[in-house]
């Protein structure tokens, strides 16, 4: 041990680990020499790049490796990973942190309650300051996605970079995407950078990694493997240059795309030599979306339904395996969901919960308060009187009013809409006062919903608590959303405060889709 | 109004059921006695007509937990003290026994249906929860899954609030599915991630938090789990880790539903799978989402990163139509039905399920609410009662004056006039002891006229030919009554192969009856019926063999022929049209007869007339919509403005009972100042508030407030109108309130 200073690990460890994550020597070779305790141990470390380029997975398996390489006769490496993704407060860092410790050391006694870095700071060097080690013993503490933590000071990570000056033997490793300058306020920290990989390398590790188990049948694994090669090269060029550019999406891109690709090979029309026909025969499947985006529902209808599923996605696209029957995920399905013949919104509100038009999923009163408030959200409110208000003509007629057609033909109205540009529909939604949307609804209520047509004026002017309860229910769904102090307040914003303010979350084509199945075009109560 | 006034104060309970009551002060006893010259039936209805707010609010809020409670106690007040429960009716001369027999008929009668609708509810979720069962099972072992989370994505549609005895069969039947440890999310109680961790650990190892239910504190307190007794923090999610080892849990599974999906922050849901994820090998985590709206829409506001982190799969829960079709069927047509809801309540309380956001939990407060109400308020629900309790004596004579009050009873006797039955009438009207029996007889008639009705419904729907739903059918049986015109012609339409089908069915129909309307076959009563149409159906078999035996291709009859055929024939270059009326064959002409005897056979079997045209009929009918109105959609708002410009009819006092809508100086301040308000515009000077409101009631005035006084009552009547919503604090001048109340 004392013949020689600086000694690198064996090289069968660095041979197994490129095995199992190839394409990244190099990086593992910096680590090893930056961690091992025979080797160059420092004292920070930064090890920083993209989305899934190994970074943790890397890590953690190359410490273990060490930690077993060094492991004699007596422990020379520990080393705990704390994942901050997981840890919801800085107490909770601080604390999980150091249990981890006492676990990694099979310490007892340690404290369990830790508020600030400074106790942490006392609690780690109680556990591995004073204590004796071997004489070169290394602790490595693994901070993983230490730039993105939910909640901590901002003094955490310098505080932690200092934590290897307290502690000698301590080694801090922090993994993060990109490290901005001096973010940790120490001078001279080696960082190793963990490049995106390039085309061959995805080819290189899609090739070791994930080679189709099972050969295909009627072909050979030799067959198979030189296919799958080629294929992951073409699936790279199809989708990683343009959109596709972390591994595991492209993982995924190739395992669903590989049973319709070699499909025609079950099939038997085409042999796995004719790579170029298999292309061709397979172009549509490379232009789904779905590849890139697979969506939140992998399995379309759960129940007996799952068959005949398949059987029509084979039926839409020719070539279809049957071996996908069994593998749902369905290409297309999704952009294949609309209704073909919508049913009478009237009849059946709740029918058919796959369409993604609110006509059909909610009841009038809730439809027709959605509409008064994208009215109270959009409209100015100096219009109201106009618009709204029955009051000088007892009832109006419908109105083809004061939109862009007649705006024109007005004198002052015309200058007025020199200075707006941008239609109001376009803009955001404003805040609008609850009360005010009530009038409005009232109001329009009156003259959009036919059995409100014959009542007389002072009856449809009356809140009840159906129409609270409506009310309650679109900003459950956020379809109407509450503004202002009292809605972060929680308690003291009561949501009947008529003086409340609110705002209308949906959009335009929702809200003409709306008016439109009760009969009534927006457009014409809009003030342009 | 009071129904009757008790003297004992202390009895204060005694008033709760009523939703306004003249309050008397103590030593002020101006009430006006005028209720008990009032007929029963009409007592019944003003004694509710009264709109209450508060009270009704929190009735429809609280839902089933209170009718819950309210059901609790009130079995625990049978056994103690019963006579204290249903309050006597006829101004407190109805007899102990007659109240205590109303209750009973109520306390038997309420469970049954209770019961029923709890089996309907619980099997219609039943598909849905065995494939969600299903699913989080076989996710496990799904090789496709990766590390992504199973993710149940059940649509329920936009009451989620109903969605709850869903949630807890789920919770169950996952339980036992599949060992695992179900936990059930609402965003109200999860307002942060801390907070909703903190619930799925409190949940997930089902202990009580140590803080003492404090769910959103800030205050974070430690729990100790495993074996070690570590103590973890208890939003660490590696003390559930540590807690499922120590229960030597394999599988180590926890589901995380979130019953009102929409309602989280999106970033919550993002940070909250973010890190089940994270957590994936270690727990398994599954998660459920109740969806309101739809998959993609909730899908839009989740990020593509999260979405990646699911493996879905969708659910729908049974369509909420159907749902409620099966409880109409059950609690309210179906022959259980103690009492039966007239045709106006069911039209309204329908309505509201297909306009408003009401679930199908308020359909049932709705009718347990009627059967409360009648048996709570009509003493002649009492004849409700089996034979054997409903005994001679306890017919007071009260009863029989309140049954010769009845429209009912009036219109029976005028039509006994007109048949000339003038005894019968007589009798009615003047011997006692002839009116009970013809009461005792019309028990069996409603009887008949049920079973009617029901197998008339039953024939009418399970022919087909009727469009439109049950329940609307039903309602309009009872509100006009039922014969077989509007499907006539539908009838006779139909083919020489549809009519025996038709005929079949009609045969099914009548052997098994109907188990959702709990109607058993009727087929020994109706041998004659089943006779007949077998009968027909014979013969329309044979002539349809004989026409094909002629060469015929299918039969028709008088009524399709005509409609139909219109020949064009083109002959010698011209268009020649023909009907071919005349071409009816002998078979056909028999198979038009034989559908015209079926018509009448049916017309004579399928009838009903209206519900209140039957004597009797208030005593088993509940037809009053506007108590029902008052408590499930109240209204607050015209509640306070009734209140305010008419305050004596709640105070009772003789001073202000003359100023309707006038300003007056006895009013409470609150209500002048109202009045004041109402003539303002949007902006409100209180200085010249004060100036109107002194002049009224200032020194030189009948009422003579010097001005300290006065100025207190100004400032606590303007605050009471800003608590109750018409006035705000205005941004825009100091001095000035703000009218809330838009285009007023
Ligand atoms: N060179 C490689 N060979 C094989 N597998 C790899 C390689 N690089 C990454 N992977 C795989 O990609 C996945 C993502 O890797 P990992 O979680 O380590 O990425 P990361 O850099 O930590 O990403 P993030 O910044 O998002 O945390 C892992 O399953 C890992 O096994
Ligand atoms: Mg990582």
């Amino acid at each position: 041990m004392g013949d020689s200073l600086f000694q690198l690990p064996d090289e069968l460890l660095f041979t197994t680990l490129s095995h199992t994550f190839p394409c990244r020597d190099a990086q593992i070779r910096a680590v090893a020499t930056l961690l091992h305790p025979h080797a160059a141990p420092c004292q920070n470390l930064v090890i920083h790049g993209t989305e899934a380029t190994g970074k943790s997975a890397i890590t953690a398996a190359l410490l273990q490796a060490l930690q077993e390489d060094t492991e004699k006769d007596e422990p020379l490496l520990r080393y705990v990973i704390i994942n901050s993704i997981e840890c919801i407060t800085a107490r909770h860092l601080y604390e999980s942190t150091i249990a981890k410790v006492a676990e990694a050391l099979q310490w007892r006694g340690a404290a369990t309650r830790c508020d600030s870095v400074s106790q942490m700071v006392v609690e780690l060097s109680k556990m591995l300051k004073y204590p004796s080690y071997p004489d070169k013993f290394r602790f490595v503490l693994v901070f993983d996605g230490i730039d993105r933590p939910r909640e901590a000071p901002i003094t955490l990570l310098p505080a932690l970079a200092r934590l290897s000056e307290i502690i000698p033997r301590i080694t801090s490793v922090f993994i993060v995407t990109s490290p901005p300058a001096s973010f940790l306020r120490t001078s001279f920290v080696p960082c190793i950078e963990f490049p995106n990989y390039t085309k061959n390398e995805f080819v290189t590790i899609l090739n070791t990694t994930s080679l189709p188990t099972a050969p295909l049948p009627t072909t050979t694994i030799q067959e198979t493997t030189e296919l799958w090669n080629r294929f992951t090269a073409a699936v790279h060029d199809a989708l990683a240059r343009a959109a596709s550019r972390t591994l595991p999406s492209l993982q995924h891109a190739c395992t669903s795309l590989w049973p319709r690709f070699t499909a025609p090979i079950l099939a038997g029309t085409h042999a796995p030599r004719e790579f170029s026909k298999l292309m061709v025969a397979a172009r549509v499947h490379f232009q789904d979306e779905s590849l890139l985006d697979p969506g939140i529902v992998a399995i379309r209808s759960c129940s007996t339904t799952t068959q005949p599923q398949a059987n029509n996605s084979a039926a839409a696209l020719p070539s279809a395996p049957p071996s996908q029957a069994n593998t749902p995920r369905k290409a297309g399905q999704f952009t294949t969901t609309t209704t073909p013949s919508k049913p009478k919104a009237t009849a059946n509100p709740f029918v058919s919960a796959t369409t993604t038009d609110l006509s059909t999923l909610l009841p009038p009163t809730a439809r027709l308060l959605l509409l008064a408030s994208y009215l109270a959200s959009h409209n100015p409110t100096r219009h109201d009187l106009v618009l709204f208000s029955t009051f000088h003509h007892g009832r109006r007629k419908r109105r083809g009013g004061l939109s862009v057609g007649t705006s024109g033909r007005g004198g002052h109205r015309g200058a007025q809409s020199k200075h707006r540009k941008i239609a109001r529909k376009l803009l955001g939604a404003h805040a609008f006062v609850l009360e005010r949307m009530l009038a409005i609804f009232t109001a329009v209520r009156g003259e959009w919903d036919p059995r409100w047509l014959d009542r007389d004026v002072d009856n449809t002017r009356e809140m009840d608590a159906d129409i609270e309860m409506a009310i309650a229910t679109l900003a459950s769904l956020r379809l109407l959303i509450r503004v202002g102090g009292a809605a972060a307040g929680g308690v003291a914003g009561d949501q009947m405060d008529r003086g409340g303010k609110w705002r209308c979350n949906v959009g335009w084509e929702v809200v003409r889709g709306l008016g439109r199945s009760m009969g009534v075009e927006v457009e014409e109560w809009l003030v342009e | 109004m009071a129904e009757s006034h008790d003297d004992n104060p202390a009895l204060f309970e005694d008033d709760d059921h009523r939703a306004v009551y003249i309050f008397t002060p103590a030593g002020h006893s101006g009430l006006p006695q005028q209720e008990k010259a009032r007929p029963v039936k009409r007592r019944k209805v003003t004694s509710k007509r009264a709109s209450s707010s508060v009270a009704a609010a929190e009735v429809v809020q609280e839902g089933e937990a209170e009718t819950e409670r309210t059901q609790t106690t009130t079995t625990t007040t049978t056994t103690t003290t019963a006579a204290a429960a249903f309050p006597r009716l006829f101004g407190g001369k109805e007899s102990a026994e007659a109240a205590e027999l109303r209750r009973q008929v109520f306390d038997t009668a309420w469970p049954v249906l209770d019961g029923r609708i709890k089996n309907v509810l619980r099997e219609a979720n039943r598909t849905t929860l065995e494939d969600v069962s299903s699913f989080i099972r076989d996710a496990e072992g799904d090789a496709t899954r990766g590390t992504r989370i199973p993710a149940g994505f059940i649509i329920t549609g936009p009451n989620i609030a109903s969605q709850d005895l869903l949630f807890e069969q789920l919770s169950e039947a996952l339980g036992k599915a599949t060992q695992a440890r179900f936990v059930r999310l609402r965003a109200a109680g999860a307002p942060n991630l801390k907070a909703a961790l903190k619930k799925v650990i409190r949940d997930a190892t089902a202990q009580v938090s140590i803080g003492g239910g404090g769910s959103d504190g800030d205050e974070d307190a430690e729990v100790a789990f495993g074996r070690d007794g570590r103590k973890y923090l208890d939003y660490d999610l590696e003390g559930l880790h540590a807690f499922l080892s120590a229960q030597q849990d394999p599988s180590k599974r926890v589901i995380v539903a979130f019953e009102d999906s929409e309602a989280f922050e999106s970033s919550l849901l993002t940070d909250l799978l973010a890190l089940f994820h994270s957590w994936q090998g270690r727990i398994q985590f599954s998660v459920l989402f109740g969806i309101a709206t739809s998959v993609e829409l909730f899908q839009a506001r989740l990020l593509k990163s999260t979405a990646r982190q699911l493996f879905g799969a969708k659910f729908d829960v049974v369509q909420a139509d159907l749902v409620l079709d099966n409880v109409f069927k059950s609690a309210i047509a179906g022959t259980q039905a103690t009492l039966r809801l007239g045709p106006t309540l069911l039209r309204n309380m329908l309505d509201r399920q297909r306009d408003q956001v009401a679930g199908i939990r308020v359909f049932i407060s709705s009718i347990k609410y009627a059967y409360m109400c009648h048996f709570y308020a009509n003493p002649l629900s009492v004849l409700l009662a089996d034979e054997k309790s409903l005994t001679r004596q306890l017919l007071q004579p009260d009863h029989l004056q309140a049954v010769r009050t009845l429209d009912s009873f009036k219109a029976h006797v005028e039509a006994a006039v007109d048949a000339r039955q003038l005894n019968h009438a007589q009798s009615l009207v003047e011997d006692d002891s002839y009116l009970v029996k013809q009461m005792a007889e019309q028990r069996l008639k409603k009887q008949d006229y049920l079973m009617q009705l029901l197998r008339s419904l039953h024939l009418l729907t399970s022919m087909d030919l009727v469009p439109g739903r049950f329940t609307d059918l039903y309602v309009s049986a009872l509100a006009g009554g039922l014969d077989l015109t509007p499907i006539i012609d539908a009838i006779k339409r139909l083919g020489a192969d549809d009519v025996p089908a038709l005929i079949n069915r009609l045969l099914t129909a009548i052997q098994t009856g109907s188990p959702d309307l709990d109607l058993p076959g009727w087929e020994d009563e109706a041998e004659d019926l089943i006779s007949s149409l077998s009968e027909i159906r014979d013969e329309i078999e044979a002539l349809a063999e004989q026409a094909r035996e002629k060469g015929q291709q299918s039969l028709k009859s008088k009524f399709t022929a005509q409609s139909k055929v219109l020949r064009t024939t083109v002959v010698a270059q011209k268009v020649q049209l023909s009907q071919d009326t005349a071409k009816l064959t002998e078979e056909d002409k028999a198979f038009g007869k034989a559908i015209d005897s079926l018509v009448d056979l049916l017309t004579h079997h399928i009838y009903s007339d209206p519900i209140d045209s039957l004597f009797l009929h208030e005593a088993w009918a509940y037809d009053a919509e506007a108590p029902y109105r008052d408590v499930f959609v109240p209204r607050p708002g015209t509640t306070f403005e009734r209140a305010l410009t008419r305050p004596h009819g709640y105070l009772g006092c003789e001073c202000c009972s003359k100023t309707t809508g006038t300003l007056s100086a006895t009013l409470p301040t609150t209500c002048i100042l109202y009045q004041l308000y109402l003539e303002t515009g949007s902006l409100v000077n209180v200085a010249d508030l004060w100036s109107a409101y002194y002049a009224l009631v200032g020194e030189d005035s009948d009422v003579g407030l010097g001005e300290r006084e006065a100025l207190v009552r100004f400032y606590r009547g303007l605050a009471e109108l800003r608590m109750m919503g018409f006035v705000k604090q205005s941004k825009k001048k100091a001095d000035h309130v703000a009218k809330v109340k838009w285009l007023l």
